[in-house]
C-alpha cells in the first residue's frame, strides 16, 4: 500500500514534467498558498511558469494526513488505534510515520518516543486541556504504558502489548507533512519550493526568476504565547529541510513554574533542560522534526552526543545558561548554513 | 454584648484619641492594628440592605470572616430580608445613626442610593467604624475631597466597592500589560450596556423616586456613576492613573419615561501619555452588554464579565526579510482568533468577584492595612464620573483641576 502510493506520485510527476515541456518558455512567477491546517497555519510558496497546485488541493492532503494521523479528529485511524485493545490496519501516512518513529526512538535512546500520550495527557497538553496536576502517584500508575518497545509492526498491522499503551505523533507528523507536500509539489514537476508547516519548512532550488537563494529566519524563543516572531539568524539550506521544536511556546504555569509541553518518557515529568528551542537541518523533514524534540530533552551535552551519531545532521541551539541569560551554540556544519550576521 | 467586644470597642476609642493627635502618616500605624483580633469574627453592620446590600449579605453569611449583627433599612421589606441573612438575633434599625451608635459594632457596609454616600460615610467615621461604601464614592466632587480628608484623619479601614480591583481576571491582565503582552497601549473602549428602562416594580407610586432613585439626578449620576464607575476605576486600575480631561455627549433618546438622568452616554477620557478611554453607556442595546477593550499596537485584550480573551496582531515584521521562520509552531487559534486568558491559581475556587473584596476588607479591619480600593482611589473614580456628567452636561471639556488631588 505504502509503495503504491509513492507509485502514483511518480506518474503524476512525470506527466506534468512532459505537459509542461511543450508549452513555450515563460517568465516563472511567484506562487503562494497559504491557509491553516493542523492547528496552525501553512504556506507553499513555489516559483513556476504557471500555476500548478491549488488551495483546494494542498487541503485535501491535510485532509487524507488529519485522517490518519491526528488525535483531535475522534475517527481518525490514530485515534482508533489508542481506542483499541490491540491493533489496527494502517494505511501510507500511517506506516510512514510509525516507521521513522520507531527508528529515531532507537536512535535516540528512546528520547522520541511517540507512546508518551497518556503522560502528555496527564499533563493538561492532550486534546482536552486540564487544569488540575497529575501527583506522582498518578504519573507512575501510567509508566508501565509507555514505551515504544511496546509498539510492532506486523506487516500492515500496528500491535500494542498492552491495552493502554496510545500514540501521540505531534512532534513528528508536521514535518512529515511538509515532506508529503514537497513530494507533491515535486510531481507536479516543482522544482523551486519552500513549503512551510507551523515553522517546520522544507526547501528546494531558488527562487526564480532573480535565482536568489530562499533564507529562513530561525525565531528568537519569544518571552509569551503572542509575541510576533523575532528573527536571530539567517540561514539558507539549500535542498533539504530543517525544524524547530520549542519548550517556549506551549507551556503551563504551575508555581512560578514553566511546564514544557515536552514531556520525558522515563522519568514521566515535562523535561526540564536549559534548551529553549532546537532547529536542525536534515534532508527530509520528518528526520528534522522527528528530532528535534530529542535534542530538545537530551540537553546540551546529549544533544552533540546525538548530533555525532548522525552526521547528515546538522543543530542549532538556543539555551539559557545557570545565570538566566540566553545564549546558543551549534553543531560544526551548522555555520555553512549561515547566510547574516545579526 | 459580650464582654470582649467591650473591650475591643474600648481600644478602638483609645486608638482613635490616640491618632487624633498623630497626623497622617501614622493613621495605618501597629499601635492601632489591635482593634480586632485576628481570631475575632468581625462585628458587621449593613446600611442599606436593597438589591446590593442583600446580594452582599448573602455572601457575608458564607464567609467566617463576619457576624452580620445589625441590618437598617427605610423600606421595612428590605430591612426584613437583610436580617434574614444576618445572625440570629441581630438588629434591625430604621435609623442608621442608631445602628452606628452601637458600640459593639466594628464595621458597616454602606449599599444605599448614591446621594448618602458621602453623610453616611462621615456619620459611620464619626462613630470610629471601619467602611466598606459601595460604589461609586460620592455624589460630587467636594464631597469625594472631603471625604479623603476625613478618612485619613480617622486612621479607620475605608474600602470603596470596587470588586473588580480584588478580582484575578483583572490582576492578570494588570500582568499581560506589564509584560508588554499588548505592546504599547493607546487606547481603551469600555461599554456598560443593556437593553432595558433599568426600572424597578413600584407597588405604591409614593415609592417611586425611592425605588428608581437611579432615574434621577437628585440622588445620583445615572450610568456613568451607577454603571460605568466599574469601568472608569478598571482603566485608573489598569493605567496607575487618572484622566486629566474629559468631553461627551448624553441624551435621553429612548427612555422618555419621566427620567431626568441620561439614557445614553459617550465620554472620552484623555489620560496621561495621551491614552485614550472611551466610557459608554446605552440603554437600548445589549450586546456584549459589559465590555473593555484595550488596544495595544501588539495585541487587543477584551475584558468581559468573567472572562477576557486576546487578540494579537497580525505582524509580518520578521517575514519582511527572509522567506520562511522556522520556530516553535504557533497555534492558529493565536492569529486573528481570540485565545482566552487564563487566571486565578490552580484549584483556587471560581468564586464571585466581590467575596475577594470582602474577605481582603476583612483582612485590612484586622491588620490595619489600606485597601486596594481606597477612599484615594475612590475619590479618583467618583471626580472622574463627574467629569463625564458635566461634559455632557455643559458640551465643555472638563479638566482634571489641580486642587482635585492635592
Ligand atoms: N459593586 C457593585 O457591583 C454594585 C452592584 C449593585 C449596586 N451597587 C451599589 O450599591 C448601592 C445600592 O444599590 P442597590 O442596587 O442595592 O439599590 P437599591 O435601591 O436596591 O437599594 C438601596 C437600599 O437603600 C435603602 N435606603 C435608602 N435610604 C436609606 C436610608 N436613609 N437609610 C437606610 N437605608 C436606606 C433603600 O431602602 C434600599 O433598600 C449603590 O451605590 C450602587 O451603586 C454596587
Amino acid at each position: 500500500m505504502k509503495r503504491r502510493w509513492h507509485h502514483v506520485i511518480l506518474v503524476a510527476g512525470v506527466m506534468s514534467i512532459l505537459t509542461s515541456a511543450l508549452r513555450p518558455a515563460r517568465i516563472p512567477e511567484t506562487y503562494r498558498i497559504t491557509g491553516q491546517a493542523q492547528g496552525t497555519t501553512y504556506a507553499i510558496t513555489y516559483y513556476a511558469d504557471q500555476k500548478l497546485v491549488s488551495k483546494t488541493q494542498a487541503d485535501s492532503i491535510f485532509k487524507s494526513l488529519d485522517a490518519s494521523l491526528s488525535i483531535y479528529q475522534p475517527g481518525s485511524l490514530i485515534s482508533r488505534f489508542n481506542a483499541s485493545q490491540e491493533a489496527v490496519e494502517m494505511d501510507a501516512h500511517f506506516a510512514n510515520v510509525i516507521e521513522k518513529s520507531m527508528q529515531i526512538y532507537r536512535t535516540t535512546g528512546g528520547l522520541f518516543d511517540i507512546t508518551v500520550y497518556p503522560l502528555v495527557r496527564a499533563w493538561g497538553f492532550g486534546v482536552k486541556a486540564t487544569d488540575a496536576m497529575p501527583d506522582s502517584a498518578a504519573i507512575h500508575r501510567l509508566l508501565p504504558c509507555v514505551g515504544s518497545d511496546k509498539l510492532k509492526m506486523e506487516g500492515l498491522r500496528l500491535v500494542k502489548t498492552a491495552p493502554c499503551v496510545q500514540i501521540d505523533v505531534n512532534g513528528i507528523a508536521q514535518g512529515y507533512s511538509v515532506d508529503v507536500l514537497a513530494s507533491f509539489l515535486e510531481a507536479r514537476g516543482i522544482a523551486n519550493y519552500m513549503v512551510e508547516v507551523g515553522g517546520e519548512i522544507r526547501t528546494k532550488g531558488r527562487k526564480l526568476p532573480g535565482n536568489e537563494p530562499m533564507n529562513i529566519g530561525i525565531e528568537t524563543p519569544s518571552a509569551n504565547v503572542f509575541d510576533a516572531p523575532a528573527i536571530r539568524e539567517v540561514i539558507s539550506i539549500g535542498d533539504g529541510a530543517v525544524t524547530t521544536s520549542g519548550s517556549y511556546r506551549k507551556f503551563r504555569e504551575s508555581g512560578g513554574m514553566r511546564l514544557s509541553h515536552i514531556i520525558d518518557p522515563k522519568t514521566g515529568y515535562p523535561v526540564q533542560r536549559e534548551i529553549i528551542s532546537a532547529t536542525v537541518v536534515a534532508p527530509e523533514a520528518i528526520t528534522a522534526d522527528g528530532f528535534d524534540n530529542a535534542l530538545l530533552a537530551a540537553g546540551i551535552d546529549g544533544a552533540f552526543e546525538i548530533l555525532r551519531a548522525h552526521p547528515g545532521m546538522e543543530a542549532y541551539l538556543i539555551y539559557r545558561k545557570p545565570d538566566g541569560t540566553v545564549a546558543d551554540t551549534a553543531s560544526a556544519g551548522f555555520g555553512r548554513y549561515v547566510v547574516a550576521e545579526r | 454584648m459580650t464582654q470582649t467586644a467591650t473591650s475591643r470597642r474600648d481600644f478602638i476609642a483609645t486608638g482613635l484619641a490616640a491618632m487624633a493627635g498623630a497626623g497622617l502618616s501614622a493613621a495605618f500605624s501597629p499601635a492601632f492594628g489591635k482593634a480586632v483580633r485576628p481570631a475575632d469574627k468581625i462585628r458587621l453592620g449593613i446600611i442599606g440592605t436593597g438589591s446590593r446590600g442583600a446580594g452582599l449579605a448573602t455572601l457575608i453569611h458564607e464567609m467566617p470572616d463576619y457576624e452580620l449583627v445589625a441590618c437598617c433599612d427605610i423600606i421595612p421589606e428590605n430591612l426584613q430580608n437583610g436580617l434574614s441573612l444576618a445572625a440570629q438575633n441581630a438588629q434591625g434599625y430604621a435609623d442608621y445613626r442608631k445602628l452606628l451608635d452601637d458600640k459593639s459594632i466594628d464595621a458597616v457596609v454602606i449599599a444605599t442610593p448614591l446621594y448618602l454616600h458621602y453623610p453616611m460615610a462621615v456619620a459611620a467615621l464619626q462613630a470610629g467604624k471601619h467602611i466598606y461604601l459601595e460604589k461609586s464614592m460620592t455624589y460630587d466632587i467636594p464631597q469625594a475631597i472631603d471625604l479623603v480628608k476625613k478618612v485619613k484623619a480617622s486612621g479607620l479601614v475605608f474600602q470603596i466597592g470596587y470588586q473588580y480591583r480584588y478580582y484575578g481576571l483583572y490582576h492578570r491582565v494588570k500582568e499581560i500589560i506589564k509584560e508588554n503582552w499588548l505592546g504599547k497601549i493607546t487606547h481603551f473602549e469600555c461599554q456598560y450596556n443593556r437593553n432595558s428602562n433599568w426600572r424597578f416594580p413600584v407597588k405604591d407610586p409614593k415609592m417611586e423616586r425611592a425605588i428608581n432613585w437611579r432615574m434621577y439626578r437628585e440622588y445620583c449620576g445615572g450610568p456613568l456613576s451607577e454603571l460605568c464607575a466599574h469601568e472608569i476605576d478598571v482603566v485608573n486600575y489598569l493605567t496607575d492613573s487618572r484622566p486629566l480631561k474629559v468631553v461627551g455627549l448624553g441624551g435621553i433618546n429612548y427612555w422618555k419615561d419621566g427620567r431626568d438622568t441620561y439614557d445614553n452616554i459617550r465620554t472620552v477620557y484623555d489620560y496621561p501619555h495621551g491614552v485614550k478611554a472611551s466610557v459608554t453607556s446605552v440603554l437600548s442595546n445589549a450586546y456584549n452588554g459589559y465590555s473593555i477593550r484595550i488596544l495595544g499596537d501588539k495585541a487587543t485584550v477584551e475584558i468581559l464579565r468573567d472572562k477576557a480573551f486576546i487578540y494579537p496582531e497580525i505582524t509580518n515584521n520578521a517575514k519582511g526579510v527572509v522567506d520562511g521562520v522556522t520556530g516553535a509552531t504557533i497555534a492558529a487559534t493565536t492569529q486573528g482568533k481570540g485565545v482566552e486568558v487564563k487566571f486565578g491559581k490552580p484549584g483556587e475556587a471560581d468564586l464571585e468577584p466581590t467575596v475577594f473584596a470582602l474577605k481582603d476588607f476583612a483582612e485590612c479591619v484586622r491588620n490595619k492595612k489600606e485597601p486596594v480600593s481606597n477612599v484615594e482611589t475612590g475619590r479618583d473614580g467618583s471626580i472622574a464620573i463627574h467629569m463625564g456628567n458635566a461634559a455632557a452636561d455643559t458640551e465643555k471639556v472638563q479638566y482634571w483641576k489641580p486642587e482635585y488631588s492635592a
